[in-house]
Order: C-alpha cells, then sequence, then structure tokens
C-alpha cells in the first residue's frame, strides 16, 4: 500500500478532522506558550524553590496548579442543580421514618407493629429482629446494630423504622409502633464510665475491660520521664473540660435506598467514606459487596458527621428489600444530633514543664473522652489525645494517658480536626503559661523549640516538611505582635496558637497498607481528548473533584473544562478510603499523578514517533507538546494522543498511592502516623467586655503550612472556615445536656454556631515548605487550619483580661465567673479596674531568641541538604541526634503498659488502666 | 424534615371578616390561631406545640398596616418599623436586633407583642418531649409536670422573650384590642398577666389590631439593651428598656421596663419613680440598677444561666441609663 493509497478516504476520519490541528481540544482553538513564572526553577522557569526542588517538578506544564480555581463543581451548585441525599427522587419512593428511643438506657422488651401494619399506606415496618449483624466504622470495634437489639443505648438511639406511602403517613405509623422497655440506670458523666457497672453499656466478652464502660484506654510514657518535673522551673497544670460540639453541616443526613430489577442495591447517600459504608451494607444486609453499588450524592457539609456507616442507611435498604420500593429517609435536625459523632466532650489535665534554658522538658496528659453510645472513631480519637500534640515541639519527655468511656449520650466520633483539637488547645494555652512564669515572649518560646525539618517525634513520626517556623515569623510580624502583646488596655488582648495535623493518615483501617494502596485513581481518554478521571475519592464540598482533576490537567497539559471527574459511584470509581484524616488531596492526588504520568509517558512517546524530537527534551504546554530547546518542533495534544491509540483505541491508565513504611513498633505507634504533617500558626486579636463576660474576636492572622496550595483559593476558603468552626467551639458551641441528661439544644437556634456578626476579619497566610512526597509538593490543608484559632482565642482573652479560662466553650455567663473570682482574689469591685497583664522579659528570653535565631539557621540548611543526617527528638537535650534515644540512653523511656507504681495513683483517665481485661482476670 | 401538622387557612381580607370567621369557629367550637408574619407560630406548629386545626391569617387586611409616630398598625412588619423615619429612635434600636433580617422582613409588630413564651423543654420536637415524659405548657391531656421546676403545675414558667414590649411600655403605648364583642384599649404594661401559658388578656377570637403612643414620644430619650450570645438570630436572654424626660437638674421622668426574664415584661415604675424622687447621678442609677436585679426572678429555662441574667440586668440597666448621666454633668 502506498503512502496515497492511505489516504484515500481517510481525510474524513476522526484523526484527521479539524480538532486534530495544532493547539485545538480545548475551547481556545490556539495553544498559550508557556508561563514560565509557573515552571520551578529547577526545570529551567522563573517560580523560585526556595525550598529546594521537587519530584514533580518535571511534570509541572505550567496549566493550573498554584492558580487561585473556582471549584469544578460550583456552578452545579451556585445554580441550585447540585442533588445532595435529599433531592435523590426515584419513582414510585416511599418515605421512611425512624421510631426511636425516649429513654437514655433500657432494655427493649418487645415490639407491636401490628396497629402500624394496618394503617393505610403503611408498606414496611422493621425492627432490630430484621438486622442481627453487627457493623461500625472500624473493624475492631463493631458495636452497632440498624436498629436496637437487646437495649437502646441513648435518647434517639434506633428501635424501628417504616416506610409508608408519604411523610405523613410514616409519622402516624410511627406513633402507632408500640414498644414496652425496662428502663436501665443510665449513666451520664464521663467520670462514671471508669467504674464498674452492673449492666456495662456493651459487653465485648472476653475483651471487654473489667466491668467498666471503658471503650479504649492508651498508656504512653517516652523520654526522661524520671527528670521532667525534677529538671523544670516553670510547670504548668490545668484541668480542662471541653463541651462535645457537632459539625452541624447544613445538609442533614439523608439516603435513598433502591433494589434495582436485577437485584443490585443502590444506595444513594451523602457519605465522606463510600467505601465503609459499602462494606457495612455487606455485612448487615449479607449480600456480597460486588451486589451493592454506592452512589455519593453531593454532600452539604461533612467535617467528620458523614464518616460513619449509618444505622438510618442500613434501615433504608432493609426497608426497600421488604417492600421492593425505593425508600427515602430524611433527618430532622435532631436526628443529625442524635447521630451526632461530634468531638468528644472531655476532661483532659495537661501539666508542662520547662527547664532553666527554657525547653519543654515534659508534657503530661491525661485525656478522658466521652464516647456516648457507641465506638465509632473512637479508638483512633483516644490515641490522637496524646500523640498529635508530640509536635511541632521538641519535647524531654511525654506522658499520655488516656481513655475512652460509653455514656448513655449520642455517639460521640470524627470531626473536623480528629482528637487533637482540645488537647492542642490544652497543650498552647499551657505554653503561654509556661512563658508567662518564665518571663519570655511566648513566640519566641515556640521559635526556640521547634523541631527541625526531616526529624523524628519522640514517639517515632517522621516529620518531613515543617513550615512552624515560618508560620510564626509570618503571623508576628504581620500582627504586630511586639507593639501589641502584653501592651494593650484591659479587655483587648492577643494571643498564639500553633497546630499540627497529619496529613492523611498511613493506616488504612480496613487492609495492610503493603497489600492494597491507600488510593487509586484510573484515567480513560478516547479520541476526543477529553480525560475521564475514575476516583472514589468523595467530595464532600473541600474540592477532591477540582484537586484531583487539577494534578490530572497540569500534567498533561490540559485546561480544566477537558477533564470530567467521576467519582460518585462505587461500581465505576476503584477504592477510595473516603474523605476524612485531611488524606484525599496527599494521596489521591498523587495516585492521579502517577496515573497521569502513564498517559504522559504514551503521548511523549507519541511525540517522538511523529517528530523524531530527542525523548528527553520534550515538554508538555498548555495542549501542546515540545522540544524544550526549540519550541517549534513539536505536535498538538490531540496530534500525539490520536498517534498513541493508533493500536489500542482509548487510552487507559491507573495510578496508585501508598505510603513508605513509616514508624516505629511499639503498641499504637501507627496511631498518628502520616506520610507528611501540616504546620499552622495563628495570632488572634479579641475585645472582652468585663463586665458582661462577653469575647469578640476582631482579627485573626491565620498562617497555614500546606506544602504547596495547589489551589491557593480553596486553601484559604479552607483556613477561613476553619476559623469559624473553631471559632464556634471556643465561644460559643456546645451541646449542653440538661438535668436528667437530656440533650437540651439539639436545634440551629440553641446550638450556638457564630453568625457572620461574629466573624472576625481573618487574614489568612498561606506557608509552602514544599514537601518531597506530597503531590507536587502539598499537603492538608482542611483540618490542620481549624486547631489553633482555639488557643489562640484563649490566650488572646488572658492578654486582654488576666484571667486563664479552662472551659470551652468561653460562653460571658463562664468567663464572667472567673472575672468575678478573680477580681474577688485581687480586693478589686469592679471588674473594670482590674490591672491589665504585662510583662517584663526575664533573662531567659535573650537565651531563647540566641537559640531561636541558632536554630532558623539549622533548619534552612537541613531543609536543603540532600545528604542530611537523621534527627531524633531528645538532640536539643544533648542526645545523639542520629539514632533514636532509648538506642542509647537507658533512662530515655518507651512504655506502653503503665507501672504498679502509676497504678497505686493514677491520674482520671489513667484509672481506667485499674480494670483487668476479662480474658486476663483468670474467671471468664 | 419538619412536618406542618394539616391545619386549614383562612385568609379574611378585612377585620370584620376575619372576627366574623373567629365567631364562626367559636361557635362550632373549634380552636384556632391567629397568624401574623408565622415567624413564632409556624415553628411551633412543626414542632406541634399547641397545634389548632384552624389558622386565620391577618396578613391581607390592610388596616392593621397603618404606621405613623404615633399609631403603629399590628401588622406592621418589623422591617418597615425600625425603617420608619416616623419611628422613635429607642424602639428602632429594639425592633432592628429582632432575630435576622430575614425574620423582621416577615414579622410584625403584634405577632412580636403576642410572641409565645419559650423555653428549652417546651420549644423541642414531639419526640424529644416523650423523652421528657412532656411538657406541661403543651401537652395538657397528658397531665405532665412543669420540667422547670417540678412538682408543680399550677403556673407555667416560660419566658416572654420579646424586644419590642419593654420599650413601647415605657414610651407609654397603648394597646388596642378587638373581638365580635366590640374594641377595647389599655396601658401595653396592663395587657400581660402572669402566667406562661396565657400571657395576656387576650380573650378567644381577641386579637391586638394597633398601638398607640402619646404625642409627647418624641421629648422622651433613652436607650434599649439586650444581652444575647450571637449578635443575630438570638432570642434576649435579657432586655432593658429605659426612657426618660429630661429637666435642667436632671431627669424628671424615668421609666423602665424588662424582658426575656418572666413569663411577662417586667415593669419597674416604682423602682424608677424611687430613683427620680432620689436623683444623685451614678450612684443612683447604681442603686436603681441593684433593686432591678432583685426584683426579676428568672428561672433556667433559656441559653443563660439564671444568676448569668439577673447579674447581667445590673450591668443592661446602668448602660440603658448611661445617657442620663451625660445630659446632667
Amino acid at each position: 500500500m502506498t503512502d496515497e493509497d492511505e489516504m484515500i478516504g481517510y481525510r474524513q476520519q476522526p484523526g484527521k478532522l479539524p480538532f486534530a490541528k495544532p493547539g485545538s481540544g480545548g475551547k481556545n482553538r490556539f495553544s498559550k506558550s508557556t508561563n514560565q513564572e509557573m515552571i520551578p526553577e529547577s526545570q529551567g522557569g522563573k517560580l523560585t524553590q526556595p525550598w529546594g526542588s521537587h519530584r514533580h517538578d518535571d511534570l509541572v506544564s505550567g496549566q493550573i496548579i498554584g492558580k487561585p480555581t473556582a471549584l469544578v463543581d460550583s456552578h452545579w451548585k451556585v445554580t441550585g442543580q447540585a442533588k445532595y441525599g435529599d433531592d435523590i427522587r426515584l419513582p414510585g419512593e416511599l418515605i421512611g421514618r425512624i421510631v426511636r428511643s425516649p429513654h437514655h438506657y433500657a432494655r427493649v422488651l418487645s415490639i407491636d407493629c401490628s396497629k402500624a401494619l394496618e394503617l393505610p399506606g403503611v408498606v414496611a415496618i422493621a425492627t432490630g429482629a430484621d438486622a442481627a449483624n453487627k457493623f461500625g466504622v472500624l473493624p475492631v470495634t463493631k458495636d452497632e446494630h440498624a436498629m436496637a437489639v437487646e437495649k437502646v443505648r441513648h435518647v434517639g438511639d434506633l428501635v424501628a423504622c417504616v416506610a409508608a406511602e408519604d411523610e405523613a403517613t410514616a409519622r402516624e405509623a410511627e406513633r402507632l409502633i408500640e414498644v414496652e422497655y425496662e428502663v436501665l440506670d443510665s449513666i451520664h458523666d464521663m467520670r462514671k464510665g471508669l467504674e464498674d457497672s452492673d449492666n456495662p453499656i456493651h459487653d465485648r466478652g472476653k475483651y471487654h475491660i473489667g466491668e467498666a464502660n471503658v471503650q479504649k484506654r492508651v498508656f504512653q510514657e517516652f523520654g526522661d520521664i524520671g527528670g521532667m518535673v525534677s529538671n523544670s522551673i516553670a510547670s504548668h497544670k490545668q484541668n480542662w473540660l471541653f463541651a462535645g460540639v457537632n459539625h452541624a453541616a447544613t445538609e442533614p443526613h439523608a439516603v435513598v435506598a433502591h433494589w434495582d430489577p436485577s437485584g443490585r442495591l443502590t444506595l444513594y447517600t451523602p457519605q465522606q467514606v463510600p467505601h465503609y459504608v459499602h462494606r457495612a451494607l455487606a455485612d448487615v444486609l449479607e449480600v456480597p459487596m460486588h451486589q451493592i453499588n454506592v452512589h455519593r450524592t453531593f454532600v452539604g457539609g461533612g467535617f467528620g458527621g458523614k464518616s460513619d456507616p449509618f444505622p438510618h442507611e442500613m434501615c433504608s435498604a432493609i426497608l426497600a428489600r421488604k417492600s421492593g420500593r425505593p425508600v427515602r429517609i430524611t433527618f430532622d435536625r435532631e436526628e443529625v444530633y442524635w447521630i451526632n459523632r461530634g468531638r468528644h466532650p472531655s476532661r483532659i489535665e495537661m501539666n508542662l514543664h520547662a527547664d532553666d534554658e527554657g525547653r519543654i522538658c515534659g508534657i503530661e496528659t491525661d485525656a478522658l473522652i466521652d464516647g456516648g453510645g457507641f465506638a465509632s472513631f473512637g479508638h483512633v480519637t483516644t490515641y490522637y489525645n496524646g500523640v498529635l500534640h508530640t509536635a511541632p515541639y521538641e519535647i524531654g519527655a511525654f506522658h499520655y494517658t488516656g481513655a475512652r468511656v460509653w455514656t448513655n449520650k449520642p455517639a460521640s466520633g470524627a470531626m473536623r480536626g480528629h482528637g487533637a483539637v482540645n488537647s492542642r488547645c490544652a497543650v498552647e494555652t499551657g505554653l503561654d503559661d509556661l512563658a508567662e512564669q518564665m518571663e519570655v515572649d511566648p513566640i519566641t518560646l515556640r521559635l526556640a523549640n521547634l523541631l527541625p525539618p526531616h526529624s523524628a517525634t519522640i514517639t517515632g513520626f517522621r516529620v518531613t516538611s515543617i513550615g512552624m517556623r515560618e508560620c510564626l515569623e509570618r503571623v508576628k510580624e504581620e500582627s504586630g505582635w511586639d507593639k501589641k502583646f502584653r501592651k494593650m488596655p484591659l479587655g483587648k488582648g492577643i494571643g498564639i496558637g500553633c497546630g499540627f495535623f497529619i496529613s492523611g493518615s498511613g493506616l488504612p483501617i480496613h487492609w495492610d497498607p503493603n497489600k492494597f494502596p491507600h488510593a487509586t485513581v484510573h484515567l480513560k481518554i478516547d479520541m476526543d481528548g477529553g480525560v475521564t478521571i475514575h476516583t472514589g475519592a468523595a467530595d464532600i464540598g473541600q474540592g477532591s473533584d477540582t484537586v484531583v482533576a487539577q494534578a490530572v490537567a497540569e500534567v498533561l497539559g490540559l485546561p480544566l473544562d477537558m477533564i470530567r471527574v467521576k467519582s460518585r459511584d462505587s461500581d465505576t470509581s476503584p477504592v477510595d478510603l473516603g474523605s476524612y484524616s485531611s488524606r484525599v488531596t496527599f494521596m489521591n492526588a498523587n495516585a492521579a499523578i502517577s496515573a497521569a504520568m502513564q498517559i504522559r509517558d504514551e503521548l511523549l512517546d507519541a511525540t517522538v514517533e511523529v517528530t523524531g524530537a530527542d525523548r528527553h527534551r520534550l515538554v508538555i504546554g498548555d495542549r501542546r507538546i515540545f522540544a524544550k530547546n526549540d519550541p517549534a518542533v513539536g505536535i498538538s495534544y490531540l496530534e500525539a494522543l490520536h498517534k498513541a491509540q493508533e493500536d489500542r483505541g482509548a487510552l487507559v491508565a491507573s495510578g496508585a498511592y501508598r505510603t513508605p513504611p513509616m514508624g516505629r513498633t511499639h503498641k499504637g505507634a501507627a496511631a498518628g502516623l502520616a506520610p507528611a504533617y501540616s504546620f499552622s500558626a495563628y495570632v488572634a486579636e479579641v475585645s472582652v467586655d468585663v463586665e458582661t463576660g462577653q469575647t469578640k474576636v476582631d482579627k485573626v492572622w491565620a498562617a497555614h503550612d500546606c506544602g504547596k496550595a495547589l489551589n491557593p483559593l480553596a486553601v484559604k476558603g479552607q483556613i477561613i472556615g476553619s476559623c469559624h468552626m473553631g471559632m464556634g467551639q471556643v465561644l460559643s458551641e456546645e451541646m449542653r445536656y440538661g438535668r436528667g441528661g437530656h440533650l437540651m439544644n439539639p436545634d440551629l437556634l440553641d446550638y450556638k454556631i457564630p453568625s457572620v456578626h461574629e466573624m472576625p476579619q481573618v487574614f489568612p497566610i498561606i506557608v509552602e515548605s514544599n514537601d518531597p512526597e506530597g503531590p507536587f509538593g502539598a499537603k492538608e490543608a482542611g483540618e490542620g487550619p481549624l486547631l489553633p484559632i482555639l488557643p489562640a482565642v484563649c490566650n488572646a482573652v488572658y492578654d486582654a483580661i488576666g484571667v486563664r479560662t479552662a472551659e470551652l466553650p468561653i460562653t460571658p455567663d463562664r468567663l464572667l465567673k472567673l472575672i468575678e473570682r478573680k477580681c474577688r482574689s485581687q480586693g478589686i469591685n469592679e471588674p473594670l479596674d482590674l490591672p491589665s497583664p504585662k510583662l517584663n522579659y526575664s533573662s531567659l528570653q535573650e537565651t531563647l531568641a540566641k537559640r531561636a535565631s541558632e536554630h532558623a539557621q539549622r533548619d534552612l540548611e537541613r531543609r536543603l541538604d540532600a545528604n542530611r543526617k537523621p534527627y531524633h527528638n531528645g538532640a536539643l537535650f544533648g542526645l545523639d541526634p542520629t539514632t533514636p534515644p532509648e538506642e542509647n540512653n537507658e533512662l530515655w523511656a518507651v512504655n506502653v503498659i503503665p507501672s504498679e507504681n502509676y497504678l497505686a495513683q493514677p491520674r482520671l483517665a489513667g484509672s481506667a488502666w485499674k480494670h483487668t481485661e476479662r480474658r486476663h482476670r483468670g474467671d471468664a | 424534615m419538619m412536618r406542618m401538622p394539616p391545619f386549614k387557612l383562612h385568609t379574611p381580607k378585612t377585620l370584620e371578616e376575619a372576627l366574623e370567621i373567629a365567631r364562626e369557629l367559636t361557635k362550632e367550637e373549634e380552636s384556632f390561631d391567629w397568624v401574623a408574619g408565622g415567624t413564632d407560630l409556624l415553628p411551633n406548629y412543626k414542632w406541634h406545640l399547641n397545634v389548632k386545626p384552624h389558622v386565620i391569617s391577618l396578613s391581607g387586611i390592610s388596616e392593621l398596616t397603618k404606621l405613623s409616630s404615633t399609631h403603629i398598625g399590628a401588622m406592621v412588619r418589623l422591617h418597615d418599623l425600625s425603617k420608619s423615619r416616623s419611628t422613635h429612635p429607642v424602639l428602632v434600636k429594639a425592633a432592628d436586633s429582632i432575630a435576622s433580617t430575614l425574620i423582621r422582613r416577615s414579622g410584625t409588630v403584634g405577632g412580636n407583642i403576642c410572641l409565645d413564651t419559650r423555653c428549652y423543654w417546651f420549644n423541642q420536637t414531639e419526640q424529644w418531649r416523650e423523652s421528657i415524659d412532656w411538657c406541661h405548657k403543651c401537652d395538657c391531656g397528658t397531665e405532665a409536670d412543669c420540667r422547670v421546676i417540678p412538682n408543680q403545675n399550677t403556673l407555667c414558667v416560660a419566658t416572654y422573650q420579646a424586644d419590642l414590649a419593654p420599650v413601647l411600655m415605657c414610651l407609654g403605648a397603648t394597646i388596642h384590642l378587638a373581638s365580635i364583642k366590640g374594641i377595647r384599649s389599655m396601658p401595653l404594661n396592663e395587657f400581660f398577666e402572669l402566667d406562661g401559658m396565657t400571657r395576656n388578656v387576650l380573650q378567644p377570637g381577641e386579637l391586638v389590631t394597633h398601638i398607640t403612643l402619646p404625642k409627647d414620644v418624641k421629648e422622651w430619650n433613652g436607650d434599649y439593651q439586650k444581652l444575647r450570645q450571637r449578635e443575630s438570630w438570638d432570642f434576649p436572654e435579657a432586655g432593658v428598656a429605659a426612657l426618660w424626660k429630661m429637666g435642667i437638674k436632671g431627669p424628671t421622668k424615668l421609666r423602665i421596663a424588662t424582658t426575656g426574664l418572666e413569663s411577662i415584661p417586667g415593669w419597674h415604675t416604682e423602682e424608677a419613680k424611687n430613683a427620680i424622687s432620689n436623683w444623685n447621678g451614678g450612684d443612683t442609677i447604681d442603686s436603681l440598677a441593684e433593686t432591678i436585679r432583685k426584683n426579676v426572678k428568672p428561672v433556667q429555662n433559656t441559653w443563660y444561666s439564671t444568676s448569668y441574667r439577673r447579674k447581667m440586668i445590673k450591668v443592661l440597666t446602668r448602660r440603658a441609663c448611661a445617657g442620663l448621666l451625660e445630659v446632667s454633668e
């Protein structure tokens, strides 16, 4: 066949259609020349890299990474066309309602549905007898049923459910279902949960801890435990009480279940973690996973509140199976509070010690957390309350006791900043107090005690990039700290707080990371040039669809409108762990990059074949692949694509991400492990009315190290949103339980989310520490930014009026009591006469400032040194930085079981260890 | 979702028609509610609080919307009241602080004055109330006890949390009522009756038509101070209105009223009269504030603790009266 023969009739073929002309393929016909300001200097571009080069630098095509980008689904939302859970309407749907317990704790003796079933319009009723199998978000603590089996554990716990033709009928049927209960003694004070009980809320068989309601307990002792008190010149001790808070997402939970004619179940649900509900459904319904499709609808806010598999999701599936029709269940706001999974009410004792060089020679934390009726994520929360404050500071010793107890309240669970928020608040306000005692500046104190980049924490977390120092320096500078701190009049104050958070949990909950990756992304490109991304990552409004689209667009040199993300159905998307632990950007974008790299390779190969150019010199720009040294040599994206497709049609690729091996081997060492960590520092400026106790946050300077802002607009949104959410917890939000243990405010009028009037001016500051393992250097920005606002506000309140609070939220009535107490202790009649706190630096200030500046130099050298030696926490205290301290220092403790000595005088949560697990008790 | 219980809605176009419907329903022994802006009644209905089978809407009755400096129709929207130039500045301040913009656009003066009393144990769903074994104020058939003060079910102690009444009382407002039996009027402070359930003198079939203010209303100065967690949405946890007339040597007249503390607004004429007769500037205000603090008796059924609300009454009274000192110095 000659060339001419081949051309006959071929001109009209797809490969030669006009869109194959150079520069075509997107909305604009011509490709733009590459913006060198967006190309890293390691690749010869003009983007400066003060933190060194990155492994993804050669993939940067200058398209979209780092540009403020509207979320890809934003138009759907703002035009009202996004379909949230309750927007799913299937033909023939029934409305499901749930019968809930009016008792805190009771045995269900009988359920009589006969009257309800006689009501015209009632189609199906289900009870606990219809679903005997347990489920739960963590495989180790499955303790939930779709509906009560034997017992109800809190007011609002599910007892039965009914599906009817319409809501009015369903509600009427709800009233007609007669349930007989035997009321049991309920527990509402978490301290009671530590004691033996006649009727523990759950029975874990041989693994049960004594006869108590202790669901999980943790003991950790690291470092120079013996020396921390004797070496100290200043010690802080505070007993904190944190109220529970709820995510209060705009969208209440809603679900639609439908068994289709082929006998498969589709569950439409606004889930953060579709995969876990997928597994739970299979367990509860006794249907293989491949017979279930979980369709994630648009999610109207999650914040952790939609990450458990929920009993109402099981109910809708059970009712749909019984009735043969789709069943929709939508919660009232009150029901959102019953299902809860919000932040744990907590009692935290925080002790901090500093030595004569201003080093933090010990942190002792005792955290008792109130889990409510079920385990949920609590196993992890119990660890996180301790281990997530072992950084960013280098510490001499760490002593942590934590316990989570069951009580007869709605279950606590994971909420934005999971497990880290409360204890972080306690640590950071404690540091402020230590600084006060030592008469030094609290920011200098922090700057002189930071771990360097690429170091290991006291419990062995591998920390890579650290932008903490830059965050602190930026907020100090931009807030005008030196002119304001301890210098403002009574009622005006400024305070600092820092944060540290995981960027993706290192351990997938359901499998060994060595056996299956954390995240997988599939790409498919057909001849139109558009890229279809299949991912299971759940976009819950944080922008995960956008970030994965950005990553692929960047690598392939495409505009965002050529990318379409299919992330809704488990039928088509690869398994993803979902949107929690701030893992999506880090893990999913990494998986997307790895998939896009395979396509990129194929495109480059095709380009070489067409142009004969040197492959190593080829780069990708806007819809064009060309030689770097001679941009005229190259072909359009579509030409390359069609060449690559010649033999096989549509290109497909699968990319995955797994974390590297990390961490140590002690029990619990995996909790808190992450491939990277984010850092943040906020300064808050507040006004306090000393006569009423009302606190108003005026301004917040908020610096967050997210590695690299792939989408600065989204990062700033996360920072500002975090300020709002954290301010709610620190100033007004609480799940308030009344006399008798009833939740008094399960509605949005009395659950006080700050309004726009309470919102301060927030100055978001993005710090980019270029994480070596993150996608294009990125780390998380969704949860970490929440942590610092709480202590920053608490510390600012102290600066304003000289009162330290240890109970959140700082509602005016609580603060006024503290003000009055302070007045009494100082013999002052009128609060307006209180002195405003002042500070004169001691000689230690100079020592710390000197060390801070030495460390700044140390950190700078370290972050740019590719051959850096290991650095283990402990070096600041004179130990060899290159080996773990326990290996060369006998006194350096590593204990995860309490000693007899400790048990003789345990702290509050530590007393959970007084009980013996039944299997070790010898009586079971 | 919260579901509105079924009711029949009547939409009269004139006051006469409205009263006639009320008469008819009364004759048929059908119970009903008036609805004005609906921002109080309808959320309560969704909570199944004292739901009636009939609701008569007043929104089509234009004769109830007249607004001038001395006449305020019951159907005047709170937003219009606060934006009108004829409205007294303290009344503007109080009206402007009610709930949120959206609610002020819908809520009315009459509705605000007749606001149902509120309580943590009452403003809850049916399911929730079942968990406390029902509430005295709304679940009468259950013989429920009061959950705020157990072992008494003679008096409901739900809290009156409306902002306009104390200011209007201090301005000397007269309230005008109408029913099929005729019209009557009375000073606003006599309109309220101490009980969280009945709240005021309105008889079945009777409604508020308008408020009138005396001609000298412009000669009164004062302030309204309100306590709440957030600067929007929240009902007053406590509120103090203070209005006065100023002479050469100091105030010649002073009226003080409070809200958000008991089942009806507090009317503190005696305390204010004593303060005026022994006027001694700041000291008088301090002792007046202390007296009022002692005289109010809030119960624990709203967001803030009772002790805090009482303490704040003292601070709010001082602040509301701060203008008195500015002038007299």
